[in-house]
Parts: C-alpha cells; sequence; structure tokens
C-alpha cells in the first residue's frame, strides 16, 4: 500500500507544486491550508507523514507538532518541517520538538523527495 | 571690672576685719585695765587703740587703691584690647601707657597678637591662591561637560546627584534645574541603574574590575518612558578600593532603537520573506523542466505560478530596499554577562516576590546580550510558568555546547505546551523599557524559547543564547597539571559515615571541591591557600550555595606559585588561617559525600592539618581522575581540561585554576560520570570506590610507560 502524506502549508502555489511532486511518487497526498484544517484532518486518520508549515494561519506549527507528538494515535507519524524560517535556534526548536527532519525554503524538489523517503524508511 | 570688683571687696573685708580685731583687743585691755584701777592706763589704751586703729585702716586704703592702679586698670585695658584684636581688628594697638605699667607680660602679649596676624594673613593668600586654582579647573571642567553631546551625571551610592552638565538636563527633558542632591531616580526608571551598579559591584568584589574594567553599557529610559537613553555607567571608587560614587554617561536613543526595531524587521523580511515565494517559484521552475506533467491545462498552472512568484519577488525586493536606504545603523548594547552573575540577580529578584523560590545550579558560563532585559524575561518566564503548571520551584542553569548558552529554567511537572508560549510573546515585561515584549527581547537576541518534559519528571523552558568572546581565550595560559598523587588510604578514611556504601550515587549529596597550595610537596612546608567547594544535591549542581575562602599560609607564597591560582601575598595578608577556614568548610562539607580530582592530592593536605586544627575529614572520597581512568582506561590524559573536552563540558577559562571555578567543572564532570558509571553497572557508592580502587594500580603501571 503506498504510504500517506499531508501538506499543511500556507502558499496555495507550493501546495500544488508539492502535492504534484509527491503523486507523480506515488504517495498518497492530502493538502491543506491551515493549521486547524491540519490538525482536524491528522486526528481523523493520521498519515504516515507530514510536511508541515510554521507560519500557518489558527494554529501554528509547533504548536501542531507538540500536540502531535503527545498524542498516542500519532506516535508513528512522521513529521518534517517545512519553513522559510532558517535560524538556527528555530531548527533546534523544531526537532527538540518531535520533528523527524527540518527543510528550510528555498528547496531542491529532488533533496525534499529524498528526505521525505528517507524519513519514511525509517 | 570682676578682678577690680573683687580685690575692693577683699579690701573692704580686711579693713573691716582689721578695724573689729583692733576695736575688741583695745577695749578688752582698756576694761583689764580699769578692773585693776588704772584708769591712766585704760584713758592711754584707749587713745593708742583708735590711734592705731586708723592708721591701720589708711595703711590698707592706700594699698588698696595703689593695687587697683597698678594691676588691675592696666590688665582690663589689655584684655579689653586683645579682644578687639581677635574679633574685630587684627591691626588694633593697645594702649601703650595701660600696658607698660605690666611689663613683659603686655610685651609677649604684644608679639603673640602680631604672630597671629601674620599667620591669618598669609593663611588667607593661601586660601585666595587655591580658590584660584579650584576656580580655572571648574571653569575647564564646566567647558568640557558643556561641549560633551552625551549627558553626564555623578551620583553618589545613594543615587544622589553630585554634578550634571547642560546635555544632560536636555535628555532628561526636565525643565530648569535638575537640583543637586535630589534622586537620580527622579527623573529615570530605577532598575536598570540598580542593575548595571549590581554588575559592577559584583566586578569588583569578584576582583574582576582589574581586567575587565568598571564600565558597563546598558539601555534606561526616562521616568516618563518616552525617551529611551543609551547609557555607560562607571563605578568610581575610593581608598581600599571601595565603591564611592558612579558617572553616567548617556545619549538620546529613542529614534535609533525604533529605527533598529524596523531594520530587524526588513532583515527577517528580506530573508525569511523571500524564502516563500521563491520556494514557489523554484518548485514549479523544476517540474516544469525536469518532469513536465503531460496534462497542457496542468503545465499552464504551473506556468502561471513561475509569472506570479517572479512578480512578487520583484515588488517585495523593490520594497526592501526603498526602505533600506532610509534606515540607519545603530546597534543595541550587548556585552559579555557571566550567568552566575545574571541567574543570581534573577532569582534576588523571585525572592522579593511572594510564592515563588528559585535557585541558581550548574556551571556558569559567559553569554553574550544585554543583561537587564534577559533577568527581566527570566523573571517573567518564571511567573508565566507558575501561572500554567502552578509550579512554583525553580532551578535556573545555564549550559554550554556548539557556540552557544542555553539559560534553562527548570521545575517538577508538566512542561508548557507552545499554544501557551506563543501567548507570552506579546506580553509585555513588567517594569522595562517602552514596553518591550517577550518577543521583542527574544529578537533582540535573535533567539527564540521552547518547553520541554524530561524523563525524570521535569521540565524546563529553553532559551538559547550566543555564548560569550570571553570563553576559550586561554587566561593564565595552558599550565601543566599537577602530578598525580596516589595514596588510597588517604580516599578510604575510617568513616563513621556507615550505610552510605550501599546507597545509590544518584540519592547521595556531594561537596566537590578543590585547593590551591604554594606548591605541591605538602610534607615539605607546603600550604593551602585557598579551598572551595560546591554542594551536589538530587543530580543538581548547587551554584548558588558554593564555598571559597582564602587561607593566610602562614608563609610567603613563591613567585612561581602565583601564575598557577593568582593569589598574591597582599590577597591573603588579611585573610584567617587553617584552623578557622577547615572549621567552616568542615560545617559546610557536615556529612556528604568528598569528590575531587587528583582527591588524595587535597585530602593529604587536610589529612597534614588534622593535628594542628583537629578538624578531621573521615567522608568518604571519591577521585574523579580514579573514576576517569576507569571509564575511559585506553586513553592515557586525565587531566581536568581532557576529560572536560571528552565530555562536551565548557570550561571558563577565566576561573579555570581557582578553587571554585575547578571545583564546578569538576562538578560538572563528576554528574556526567554518574551516568556512565551507571551503564556500566555500577550504581552505589562502594561500588564506585571498588572501581577506582583498582584503578591506582593501572595507573601507576601506566605511568611506567
Amino acid at each position: 500500500m503506498s504510504k500517506s502524506v499531508f501538506i499543511v502549508e500556507r502558499e496555495a502555489n507550493l501546495r500544488l507544486s508539492l502535492s504534484y511532486l509527491l503523486e507523480r511518487k506515488g504517495y498518497q497526498v492530502r493538502a491543506l491550508e491551515d493549521g486547524d484544517a491540519g490538525a482536524a484532518a491528522v486526528s481523523e486518520a493520521p498519515p504516515d507523514l507530514v510536511l508541515l508549515g510554521i507560519d500557518l494561519d489558527m494554529r501554528g506549527g509547533f504548536d501542531l507538532c507538540q500536540c502531535f507528538r503527545a498524542d498516542p494515535a500519532c506516535k508513528d507519524m512522521k513529521i518534517i518541517f517545512l519553513t522559510s524560517k532558517a535560524r538556527s535556534v528555530e531548527r533546534g526548536k523544531g526537532l527538540a520538538l518531535g520533528a523527524n527532519a527540518y527543510i528550510t525554503k528555498p528547496f531542491a524538489n529532488a533533496d525534499l523527495l529524498a528526505q521525505v523517503a528517507s524519513v519514511l524508511e525509517t | 571690672m570682676r578682678i577690680r570688683r573683687r580685690l575692693l571687696n577683699t579690701f573692704l573685708i580686711a579693713g573691716i576685719g582689721a578695724g573689729a580685731t583692733v576695736g575688741g583687743l583695745t577695749w578688752h585691755f582698756a576694761e583689764l585695765a580699769a578692773a585693776q584701777g588704772a584708769d591712766d592706763l585704760r584713758e592711754q589704751i584707749l587713745m593708742f587703740g583708735a590711734g592705731g586703729g586708723a592708721a591701720l585702716l589708711a595703711l590698707l586704703a592706700v594699698l588698696g587703691s595703689a593695687l587697683d592702679r597698678a594691676l588691675t586698670v592696666p590688665l582690663t585695658g589689655l584684655a579689653r584690647g586683645l579682644k578687639t584684636s581677635l574679633h574685630a581688628n587684627p591691626d588694633h594697638e593697645i594702649d601703650g601707657d595701660a600696658a607698660a605699667e605690666l611689663g613683659e607680660l603686655s610685651g609677649a602679649v604684644l608679639d603673640a597678637i602680631s604672630a597671629m596676624a601674620q599667620g591669618r594673613a598669609k593663611l588667607s593668600a593661601q586660601i585666595d591662591d587655591a580658590t584660584q586654582g579650584i576656580a580655572v579647573e571648574k571653569d575647564r571642567l564646566e567647558a568640557v561637560l558643556r561641549d560633551l553631546h552625551e549627558g553626564v551625571i555623578i551620583c553618589n551610592l545613594n543615587h544622589q546627584i553630585l554634578l550634571y552638565n547642560h546635555r544632560a538636563v536636555e535628555l532628561l527633558h526636565v525643565s530648569g534645574e535638575i537640583g543637586l542632591g535630589r534622586s537620580l531616580f527622579r527623573f529615570t526608571n530605577r532598575q536598570p541603574f540598580l542593575h548595571a551598579l549590581e554588575r559592577l559591584n559584583n566586578r569588583l568584589i569578584d576582583g574582576r574590575g582589574e581586567s575587565r574594567g568598571l564600565t558597563a553599557p546598558f539601555v534606561a529610559s526616562t521616568s516618563a518612558g518616552d525617551v529611551t537613553l543609551q547609557c555607560k555607567m562607571t563605578l568610581l571608587t575610593a581608598e581600599a578600593n571601595e565603591p564611592s560614587s558612579y558617572v553616567i554617561t548617556f545619549d538620546d536613543r529613542t529614534h535609533e532603537l525604533a529605527e533598529l526595531g524596523r531594520r530587524d524587521h526588513l532583515l527577517r523580511q528580506a530573508t525569511d520573506g523571500m524564502r516563500r515565494p521563491l520556494a514557489n517559484l523554484r518548485a514549479a521552475a523544476e517540474i516544469l523542466v525536469e518532469d513536465p506533467p503531460d496534462e497542457p491545462v496542468l503545465q499552464q498552472k504551473f506556468q502561471q505560478v513561475v509569472r506570479d512568484e517572479s512578480h512578487i519577488l520583484s515588488v517585495a525586493m523593490e520594497e526592501i530596499s526603498a526602505e533600506f536606504r532610509e534606515i540607519i545603523t545603530g546597534h543595541w548594547p550587548m556585552t559579555d554577562i557571566y550567568s552566575a552573575n545574571l541567574l543570581n540577580a534573577a532569582v534576588r529578584r523571585l525572592r522579593e516576590d511572594k510564592g515563588i523560590e528559585a535557585i541558581m545550579t550548574g556551571v556558569p558560563h559567559w553569554l553574550y546580550g544585554d543583561s537587564y532585559t534577559l533577568l527581566e524575561l527570566l523573571h517573567f518566564l518564571a511567573h508565566a510558568v507558575q501561572k500554567v503548571t502552578g509550579a512554583s520551584m525553580f532551578d535556573f542553569e545555564a549550559s554550554g555546547a556548539d557556540g552557544m548558552v542555553a539559560v534553562e529554567i527548570i521545575w517538577s511537572g508538566p512542561a508548557v505546551s507552545e499554544t501557551n508560549v506563543q501567548g507570552w510573546l506579546s506580553q509585555q515585561l513588567d517594569e522595562a523599557l517602552g514596553g518591550i515584549t517577550v518577543r521583542g527581547v527574544l529578537d533582540r537576541h535573535r533567539t527564540d524559547l521552547w518547553s520541554l518534559s524530561g524523563e525524570d519528571g521535569r521540565a524546563r523552558i529553553r532559551l538559547p543564547l550566543t555564548a560569550g568572546q570571553t570563553e576559550g581565550e586561554l587566561a593564565r595560559g595552558n599550565l601543566p597539571a599537577r602530578p598525580e598523587f596516589y595514596d588510597f588510604s588517604l580516599l578510604n578514611p575510617d568513616s563513621h559515615h556507615e550505610g552510605l556504601g550501599s546507597r545509590p550515587l544518584k540519592s547521595l549529596t556531594y561537596v566537590v571541591f578543590d585547593t590551591e597550595t604554594t606548591g605541591l610537596k605538602p610534607s615539605e612546608g607546603d600550604e593551602m591557600i585557598s579551598i572551595a567547594g560546591v554542594r551536589v544535591v538530587n543530580g543538581r549542581i548547587m551554584t548558588g550555595e558554593s564555598f571559597s575562602r582564602l587561607i593566610h599560609p602562614g608563609r610567603e607564597i613563591p613567585k612561581s606559585s602565583i601564575r598557577f591560582h593568582g593569589i598574591t601575598d597582599d590577597m591573603v595578608e588579611d585573610q584567617p588561617s587553617h584552623d578557622v577556614i577547615l572549621s567552616e568548610f568542615h560545617r559546610y562539607v557536615d556529612d556528604a559525600v568528598l569528590v575531587a580530582h587528583n582527591a588524595a592530592f587535597d585530602m593529604k593536605f587536610l589529612k597534614l592539618k588534622e593535628q594542628a586544627t583537629g578538624v578531621v575529614f573521615d567522608n568518604p572520597v571519591l577521585d574523579t581522575l580514579l573514576l576517569s581512568v576507569y571509564l575511559h582506561d585506553h586513553i592515557e590524559s586525565h587531566t581536568l581540561d581532557a576529560i572536560a573536552e571528552r565530555f562536551g563540558v565548557g570550561v571558563d577559562a577565566e576561573t579555570r585554576h581557582t578553587a571554585l571555578g575547578d571545583s564546578l567543572v569538576t562538578a560538572a564532570l563528576f554528574m556526567k560520570m554518574i551516568d556512565l558509571l551507571e551503564a556500566n553497572g555500577i550504581t552505589t557508592l562502594d561500588q564506585a570506590r571498588d572501581a577506582a580502587s583498582k584503578m591506582v594500580e593501572v595507573r601507576k603501571q601506566q605511568e611506567q610507560f
């Protein structure tokens, strides 16, 4: 069965590209535009991986990440931050709160796909 | 006048007395003669008596009047003259005729008066000269102060203004005079000044004044809060290095700091803000080139993205460059801060509040930041955590790694959710300048904070900060380590502290200590000159309860040893001797387990003093050097520095080779060792001591190669 990936991303144009890229690789993709929608979708049925933004409307990405990590239903779900926050302190915070990887924008599509694949393998 | 009256009275009484006596006698002899029937004789006696009495009275009157003229009149005149010269006119000449009657006395008095007049004239000439000199100096100082672009205020330690310049009045927006002797805090907010003064005082007490100077930059505001002042405080010391007053130079930075905020915002916009459209653009462009979709509709969509995002990027770029041109550069004053001072200040601040307590733990580090806003932030965070979790006991700790120093607030209980943390960001800090928010302080230090829970049921707030530049510079260069001492009997005293041996290592109370000495040969007259220790309870290094004393060694300190410990004869001159300090240290240690690096060396010094002082340390002892040999027996170097590097424990160069500094490093290493020992199945004190004792032989053999 193919792995499922949720994209929680504020930028519509990036949601388009990310969805296209991941679908081409055979993942089941669902794109969500804000924190509340992301939280609701995950609580319905946790995917294998969430690509999570940090600056989101409604609820921030750090907040979501901490909640997911506290929820036993999501214990196998992988989290990758995908963000324009590039300072090492922010990266440190993201990983400290339980993310599996932290990717800063802009990124090469190939690198993103490789990162997604490697996180899903572990 | 009184002399004259008394003289007259005396003569009057003498006259009456003489008259009465002569009269009485005459009468008595006359009656005697009458009783014998010699009436002739009675007549004669009466006649001679009356005549003699009259002559006697006349003689007395003449004598009195002569005395009056010769003494009392000139004396009174002289007294009046003296009074006039002393109080009214120094050139007044005393009546020559009257004075002449007194002979030498009047000559002496006249000499004295003229000498006094000369002295007075000389003194007043000197005062005139000095006053003129001071006036010149004062004019010069006033000119300098007037022309200074910065405000200058000098205060005494009660914050009363002793001196100020015109610019100070302008900058503080005071109409009229500030008024000497009034409190500085009528015009400015209080906390930043008190905090800067405290930091400088600490620097002076710690003896770091010479190496680091007694000046600290800080930011304050006027009491109305509408003007932000960038200040520099310099502590002035009087004799004996006692602080006497302080000078503040300051300037209005309201505008610059507002600009700085805008620049920071802009910089973020330019970096983070550009990443977003760039990401959208790049993803779409790469798809179009590397893996174009088959359907034309989708392909068109990606092309649309490329065009739109390129447009957004161009507009954003234009906006940023336009705004950037308006902004002038400035900087928020940041300095190297010793975390122990910052955390201590935070602990003291919290102590003033009710229902909340904090202690400082861990090994101090140097960090880079604005001390006052960080202090306010820590104070705010402790209260905010208490509100959310109900915790009221906090540990403040700093830990360093990778060029960062993380300040942590630790408590027992659950972590704080990110939702709460986000909620704090927009809150304003109490009493802080210009209504700065939590986010403002974090932005200024280019950092963030978060909360995590640990495995031990304790949660923490982590605030990473840039490490200070002081750290890593070796203050005294690389010094050779002490030779190792192996005398296991010193580490196994006949302990009456039974029952500790089977207790888990983590549950014990330790005092990790170190001594500085005049040399390496305790048996050949070398003495301790400093001893320090820090208590470790439940795996926490209780930095706030450390022990650190200098000792008068009762001998000269060899020059060659000073480069190791930096302690000179002058510094120990007024310090107590061994008996006093060792009994204090004994009380501090109580029944804790003693820990030291190369412990046999330090124990030997303590042991040699037992007889003289009567202070016996029979506590169990652990040696971190031997434990390190046990944990890493394949490695040869077990110096404090080598182990610190191995464990990634930061060593503060400025306090390394001080008894307290080395105790703190040893304590940090010992904490790491306990975890490793447990992983090797060594969990109790007895097991740890057994492991160490076996290493004595191993180490001796290693030495031979």
